[in-house]
């Protein structure tokens, strides 16, 4: 089991490394340069030689490999290093910007599964055959439709139509409302599909008419069968859905005009930010393996046949 | 009077509002009075304002709360008459609507433009026309005092209104606010609000008036030395006072940059030498050359006055994140920062040095304004249009029939400068020849452009610089659509049709790249729709894409993008020069690698900028811009207005002289 | 979209019943053939050049532009028409470099030695570890604009998830008797591999390359939107939405009816993903 766990971290840290390097070499030689993003703009009237000179102060002129040590080891001694845009340091925009982003993709991921249980369940056990069939096709629909669109139909449709919920001047709760609705559209559809299919599977397994003879109730078929077949692969989108909800917050706090992560990468591209992004980078890698580490540890705990076979 | 009236509708588009203050004689109702003057508010093609708000200029009462509807009838008529009677267009007639404080007027057909008459009658600029509704509104007057007694309950409450917070709009954080290089408008909302400056420029009017400086400053002949007297008892908002020692730091650092801190020059400030103390309160500025421009700079949010701590930051402490460690002397501070997403200016209670022309003393109106950073146009409009924000900024052209139908106002503002237009990079082998580029200028329809992607808020330009810019001279000669002179012109320089449509001249396809001016408004869209013109006389003209970085970066080399989209605000003579010299913006790359294409230009240049005398400058710039004309070197689409959408219960928004706005006088009537 | 990799891998029995012949499955390929055949032979389908200006600008649908007019003054049906060979195009060559290079690693990961399945499944791990649009964003300013580098960009994000599932299914197939009968016939790892393991595996990967093809599509428009997409005029689909998205207030078919098109083109293609799936459970 120990050495289970060891080579499982040995893994999430060399991902890490690798993801690290990866990036930083990408960030490097892409076209466009943060000094000219931030200095280059003919209003500022700065000459060539000074632009030269900010770079120099930076550190932007040193060969790669040596900025690649420097920001290496500032990393591991957890010195992010400075923005090239805002001059702030990194951790403090992190630190910043991390708690609306975490709200607001936590909250978005339990709509998701809210989302995919209604819509589970009434596909299931609703008494109407045509909301079982309705409810079935919402899951492809769900994934058809692009963020941004949503984003913007339900704003134009609950806070300026309708005036339900404002979006200036609303407060935190108010402003987690729509955003997460946006995102956690698509992240539902897998979900809702994932219990959609472990209820059939569950429900055509020859045990169950048995139980149902015997004059069980849907509940107590549910709960000891489906949610035991469908927390594995639940987690394991869990950890795969990461990405999206990063991409969805990209998406939505630029569109509700929200601080965030999301805000922070899309400006920090557009100025070639890069001690920005790569610290971007490295959190949510941090953040995705740790998460799928967390559901790699927690398999063989929830299902026996694999914890005999870790033990093996 | 008839409410139905018809007049003279001109023919020539409407241009952008402006206010303009109707002086009206003093009336008296029982104990109340009426305003002696109101502004109107002249908002686009649709509509006029005409503002019944707390004591708008010097000298004037506070105006009534509301208003009888005969006094209304009588302040359009004064308009109506005005305009007839000097500016030769007039305002077909109302429906009349009244809300507390204000009364809107829909359905006028058309309106005049008190800025710029010249709109109206091309060839014959008029610059003082605000001075004609004057005349016009004093014909009247008895007539109006009349009406108003008449109406009964036309009175004033008193004071105007005070407290509250307005949220406010903008479309992109701000990127520095070191002054000298604040030029990009979401700046200005921070540095017009919290940093004075030693001179006032009036923005109807342009003229100059005393602000810091108690007295506009005393030149010397050649106009290498201005010496100014600064006001007594002015504090910054950490405490510290407004010194002579603290100005002269000022411009020391405006004038002259400071390289180490990679701190630039202002482009407002050109000679400088250096800045001198003669007494506790007079200070001295020296300048290598002559240098008229300076007054005017003084003005300008460029040469916005910081304490001295604030003076010795470097570039990243002007950045975004540390603006509440940015320190004026004016009537707001920023409160708090939310880095790239809010800010909050707090008004400072203890203000009490506007300039002396200015309407309103004492301190601002409202206690804070929250400032949102929504760069989603249809979420800014929508919030608007919803009621959840007060006033926003860039108002696109296409959503301005969206806020007429609201509530809210829209309120263009000129910006008085050098146009929205494409600039040609002379120094390319395709753009080197003059018939190549007015074959271009002749096959763009700008009417056409103008008709399909904007509204009347956006004039069509008739020079490099805008018609109520100072030195504007009509160029419309040279940019009319003619597409089969553009074929002639093409074939005359060689360029023979190719097998797709597109022209070729020796194995070299008629092919050019134009940048996409992000900050301008549709400037996409703008390019798309001149690109199909131009396909039709064979002309390929392609869109750069690219995020903002690389665009700043690529737009500097001609190989990549030769033909340059921008415009530039500043309400002086000196703005050509800022756009078109070779040390300064350089659209035109003239003098790329060291090689001035054309010296020509950059001596008419430079003169407009060294001439002591303001009549030689007129000229300077006159000849300038029919230079620029002439050789095709660019092609003015519109005069680019800053256009904001405002709620009809926010009185008192204004902008200063290049239309950057202003919360100084605002209030908010519930 | 690596998480439809483990829906399609986890609910196969679910689909069962299901055949290509169901009305939903034939609307699907309806829809897909007209998408298909507007993107091969678009002028058969519309007269209006879908970049020059042929009528007023934001006109509401009629009988002469069905779709209204843009804010240029395009025909908008005619540029959703010509938008489908940009759209389709991109969103094929996104699937193809997802599904060539991933099932490579994937299938390679899974029929060779520890060591080199080690080394891929940990390069599929960073790829999954860099947040996608990230990735794509960053591929784009590199490679430039363009729909291909776009596509490119696109199908870079999604080579992990199929990686993943080939690999898982190469993995399965390889233990199972059948194969082992084949080795022990004296078949080579080659001709194993490429007779037995493969065909057997790939129908899932077939499926995901189906569900992905919707994916890239909005992924796509979703670039488009962060303005990283094909440059303007060019008729794209996600383009379309994301420049148009100013005016849904004010001329609702402008998103919307280009928005139709789009939703009803992914849906058809992840419902034949899931024939395909439940044609190979039956």
């Amino acid at each position: 089991m120990w050495s289970y766990v060891l080579r499982r971290l040995g893994q999430a840290l060399l991902v890490l490394f690798v993801a690290f390097t990866a990036t930083f070499f990408l960030l490097h030689y892409l076209p466009g340069d943060s000094v000219i993003a931030r200095y280059g703009s003919p209003q500022l009237g700065l000459s060539s030689a000074e632009v030269a000179e900010i770079r120099a102060s930076i550190g932007a002129d040193q060969p790669v490999w040596t900025q690649f040590w420097l920001a290496l080891t500032g990393f591991l001694t957890g010195d992010l290093g400075f923005s090239t845009q805002t001059g702030a340091s990194v951790s403090s925009m992190l630190a910043a910007a991390l708690p609306a982003t975490a709200a607001l993709t936590l909250t978005s991921f339990l709509l998701a599964v809210v989302l995919a249980f209604t819509i589970a369940f009434t596909s299931t056990f609703s008494p109407f055959a045509w909301l079982r069939r309705v409810t079935r096709a919402l899951p492809p629909l769900f994934i058809s439709i692009p963020v941004f669109w949503l984003a913007i139909v339900l704003i134009q449709v609950f806070s300026f139509q309708l005036g339900l919920v404002p979006v200036i001047g609303a407060s935190d709760l108010q402003a987690l409302i729509l955003p997460s609705l946006a995102i956690s559209v698509p992240i539902a559809a897998p979900l809702a599909q994932i219990l959609v299919s472990s209820i059939d599977e569950v429900r055509s397994q020859p045990f169950v008419s048995v139980v149902r003879a015997k004059g069980a109730s849907n509940n107590w078929l549910l709960w000891r069968n489906v949610l035991g077949n469908a927390l594995l692969p639940a987690l394991t989108i869990a950890g795969l859905l990461f990405g999206e909800l990063i991409a969805g917050a990209v998406v939505t706090e630029t569109i509700f005009g929200r601080s965030g992560i999301g805000r922070m990468t899309e400006q920090a591209v557009a100025n070639r930010d890069m001690p920005v992004l790569q610290a971007i980078v490295v959190l949510s890698a941090a953040t995705f393996v740790l998460i799928n580490l967390i559901v790699d540890l927690l398999y063989p705990v929830l299902d026996p046949r694999l914890r005999k076979k870790v033990r093996a | 009077m008839s409410l139905r009236r018809e007049f003279v509708l001109s023919q020539y588009r409407p241009v952008s509002a402006v206010m303009a203050y109707v002086p009206l004689p003093l009336g008296r109702c029982g104990r109340t009075a009426i305003a002696p003057c109101l502004p109107a508010n002249i908002v686009d093609a649709g509509r006029i304002v005409i503002w019944g708000t707390p004591s708008q200029r010097k000298g004037c009462r506070p105006a009534s709360q509301s208003f009888d509807e005969p006094v209304l009838v009588i302040l359009l008529n004064i308009i109506t008459q005005a305009a007839n009677a000097h500016v030769q267009t007039a305002v077909s007639m109302p429906v009349l609507h009244i809300t507390s404080q204000s009364f809107r007027v829909e359905t006028v057909n058309q309106y005049v433009h008190p800025m710029s008459p010249s709109h109206l009658r091309p060839g014959h600029p008029r610059r003082d026309s605000s001075h004609h509704f004057r005349l016009g509104a004093t014909a009247l007057a008895a007539s109006l005092a009349l009406a108003a007694c008449g109406g009964g309950d036309v009175g004033a409450e008193g004071d105007p209104e005070t407290g509250g917070t307005l949220t406010y709009l903008e479309h992109q954080p701000y990127d520095t606010l070191y002054p000298p290089a604040a030029g990009f408008y979401p700046n200005g909302a921070v540095i017009n609000n919290i940093a004075d400056r030693l001179l006032w420029q009036d923005p109807e009017t342009l003229e100059l008036h005393p602000w810091i400086a108690t007295e506009l400053p005393e030149v010397n002949e050649d106009a290498t030395e201005f010496t100014f007297t600064i006001r007594e008892g002015v504090t910054y908002s950490d405490g510290t006072e407004l010194t002579a020692e603290n100005v002269v730091k000022n411009f020391d650092l405006y004038g002259r940059g400071d390289s180490e801190r990679t701190l630039s020059v202002s482009e407002a400030i050109n000679n400088y030498d250096h800045g001198e103390v003669i007494d506790e309160n007079t200070v001295r500025f020296h300048f290598d050359e002559p240098a008229p421009g300076f007054a005017q700079a003084t003005s300008t949010i460029n040469s916005g006055l910081l304490s001295d701590e604030t003076l010795d930051h470097t570039q990243e402490d002007f950045g975004p994140g540390n603006a509440t460690t940015i320190i004026g002397s004016g009537p707001f501070v920023v409160a708090e920062e939310e880095l790239g997403t809010e800010y909050t200016l707090e008004a400072r209670e203890d203000y009490d040095w506007a300039p002396e022309e200015h309407h309103h003393q004492g301190p601002a109106l409202i206690d804070a304004v929250n400032v949102i950073v929504t760069p989603e146009d249809s979420v800014r409009i929508g919030s608007l249009v919803s009621g959840q924000a007060d006033v926003a900024r860039q108002i696109e052209a296409q959503d301005e029939e969206q806020l007429e139908e609201s509530e809210a106002e829209i309120e263009a503002y000129g910006t008085k400068s050098v146009n929205n237009g494409f600039n040609f990079r002379i120094g390319h082998p395709i753009l080197e020849d003059l018939e190549t580029r007015q074959a271009i200028i002749h096959a763009v329809d700008r009417e056409a452009v103008l008709e399909s992607l904007f509204t009347d808020s956006y004039p069509l330009a008739t020079s490099p610089l805008a018609s109520d810019a100072l030195g504007y001279s009509d160029q419309s000669e040279h940019y009319e659509y003619d597409p089969d002179r553009a074929i002639e012109l093409l074939e005359e320089a060689g360029w023979e049709e190719g097998p797709d449509g597109i022209r070729e001249r020796d194995g070299e396809r008629l092919h050019l790249t134009v940048n996409e001016a992000h900050p301008q408004p549709r400037s996409a869209e703008l390019v798309t729709v001149v690109a199909q013109q131009l396909r039709e006389v064979g002309i390929e003209l392609e869109l750069l894409s690219g995020d903002r970085a690389q665009q700043n970066e690529e737009a500097q080399d001609p190989e990549l993008v030769q033909i340059f989209h921008s415009m530039v605000g500043r309400a002086d003579y000196d703005v050509i020069k800022s756009q078109y010299h070779s040390e300064n913006r350089n659209v035109l790359l003239n003098g790329y690698e060291d090689e001035v294409t054309d010296p020509e230009l950059e001596s008419l240049l430079e003169d407009i900028a060294s001439l002591p005398d303001e009549a030689d400058r007129v000229v300077a710039s006159e000849q300038a811009q029919e230079y620029l004309a002439e050789n095709a070197y660019v092609l003015p689409f519109f005069e680019e207005p800053q256009v904001y959408g405002v709620q009809p219960h926010v009185l008192g928004f204004e902008t200063e002289s290049v239309a950057r706005p202003s919360f100084y006088a605002v209030s908010l009537d519930d | 979209m690596s998480s439809v990799a483990t829906v399609l891998t986890r609910s196969r029995k679910s689909q069962t019943g299901m055949s290509l012949l169901r009305p939903s499955v034939l609307l699907a390929f309806g829809a897909l053939l007209v998408s298909v055949s507007w993107a091969l032979a678009p002028g058969l389908f519309t007269s209006y050049d879908p970049i020059a200006n042929v009528g007023p600008s934001l006109q509401a649908p009629s009988a002469e532009h069905l779709f209204g007019t843009d804010s240029t003054g395009r025909d908008v049906l005619s540029r959703v028409i010509h938008g489908a060979r940009e759209t389709l195009t991109g969103a094929l060559m996104a699937v193809a470099v997802g599904f060539l290079v991933g099932t490579a690693m994937g299938v390679l990961s899974g029929s060779s030695h520890r060591s080199v399945d080690e080394v891929l499944m940990r390069i599929v791990d960073v790829l999954l570890a860099i947040p996608s649009l990230l990735l794509s964003l960053s591929v784009i300013i590199l490679l430039g604009y363009g729909t291909v580098n776009v596509a490119i960009a696109v199908g870079i994000t999604s080579i992990a998830a199929f990686a993943r599932l080939a690999r898982s299914q190469v993995v399965q197939v390889s233990r199972s008797d059948f194969v082992e009968a084949a080795y022990g016939s004296g078949g080579s790892f080659g001709t194993v591999l490429w007779r037995h393991i493969l065909p057997n595996s790939l129908t899932p990967v077939l499926a995901l390359a189906a569900l992905q093809f919707g994916s890239a599509i909005l992924q796509i428009s979703t670039l488009g939107f962060l303005g990283y997409g094909a440059p303007p005029p060019t008729p794209e689909w996600g383009l379309m939405i994301a420049e148009s998205r100013d005016f849904v207030a004010t001329a609702w078919w402008l998103t919307t009816l280009p928005g139709l098109v789009l939703v009803i083109t992914v849906l058809a293609t992840n419902r034949l993903s899931y024939a395909i799936q439940a044609r190979r459970n039956a």
